[in-house]
């Protein structure tokens, strides 16, 4: 059971040599030599710019922190799937703001999912500016601890 | 007019179906169907020390590529690409990737990033090699 990620970045004309960068990791658990993930997330849904009616632009928990995901290897993969040049997703941890996927933009980076500061501070969140926006994110992740249910069947 | 092409791929057999999903961009300067002019080219460095470091400062007085150090472009908006070169070893090996101080994650010896990076004054991307022996990372900044 294996999760690998490969990335090329090219360019032919941006210096006066060619540009051509290749690069492919495994993904496996933090602080071992070869375990692979286990578990994985994968969401595709719609963020929208007047949080869902409410009329006011709001920064949106994506990926909610946890205890089961702290200080780990965690790698996650964002996609803005919208088409636009011009409308984009910021994606930001605690107040900083990482960077704007525009549309076709995507990312793939580790998560600590670091709880060592105040409340909310390693959540990853997610802004649209300009429309709605389908966004596509996938955790691979070591763990979650779901809620336990208000019901007993 | 300059194009520079990511490309990433991501495949697992986590699930019961396989995962492999490929995507590819042309990168563009921000809001706009422009290409990025600039590029810092692929950068390596080595470090000794556990001490958080600056990799990049994108808008301050210090900035690498700044005015108020000698060059001519601010980096604003851009793309980065960042792998640990170490071995991966026991996992031990790690870097800890920061956006000002706030802790993005951890790279692990072979494994790479790539990430929008907005830039802007005290938006600086840090890190901490956990390994004091000796640390090899690369970058690439592709920005506007």
């Amino acid at each position: 059971m294996a999760t690998t990620a490969t990335i090329s970045l090219s360019s032919s004309d941006l210096l006066s040599y060619p540009i051509s960068i290749s690069k492919t990791m495994t993904m496996y658990k933090d602080n071992t030599t070869s375990t692979d993930f286990t578990q994985m997330n994968y969401h595709r849904l719609e963020l929208p710019t007047d949080n869902y009616g409410g009329g006011t632009p709001t920064n949106l928990d994506l990926i909610p922190e946890s205890d089961a995901l702290k200080d780990t290897a965690n790698y996650v993969y964002i996609c803005n799937a919208s088409t636009s040049d011009s409308q984009y997703v910021t994606i930001s941890i605690n107040d900083e703001v990482i960077g704007s996927l525009y549309g076709g933009d995507f990312a793939i980076f580790p998560w600590a999912c670091d709880l060592s500061h105040a409340t909310n501070d390693s959540t990853i969140e997610a802004q649209a500016f300009g429309a709605t926006q389908t966004v596509e994110y996938a955790l691979f992740h070591v763990g979650e601890t779901l809620a336990t249910a208000n019901d007993t069947p | 007019m300059a194009t520079t092409t990511a490309t990433l791929t991501v495949s697992s057999d986590i699930a019961s179906s396989a995962l492999s999903l490929s995507k590819t961009k042309i990168l563009k300067k921000a809001g706009t169907d422009t290409d990025f002019a600039y590029t810092t080219g692929l950068v390596r460095l080595t470090t000794a020390t556990g001490s958080n470091t600056i990799l990049l400062n994108s808008a301050e007085a210090t900035a690498n590529y700044g005015a108020a150090s000698g060059g001519s472009n601010l980096i604003t908006k851009g793309k980065v690409y960042i792998t640990n070169l170490n071995a991966r070893g026991d996992g031990s090996k790690f870097v800890t990737i920061l956006l000002a101080d706030v802790e993005i994650g951890r790279l692990y010896g072979g494994d790479f990033m790539f990430i929008p990076w907005d830039g802007g004054g005290g938006n600086d991307l840090e890190f901490t090699a956990n390994d004091t022996t000796s640390t090899t990372i690369e970058y690439c900044v592709f920005y506007e």
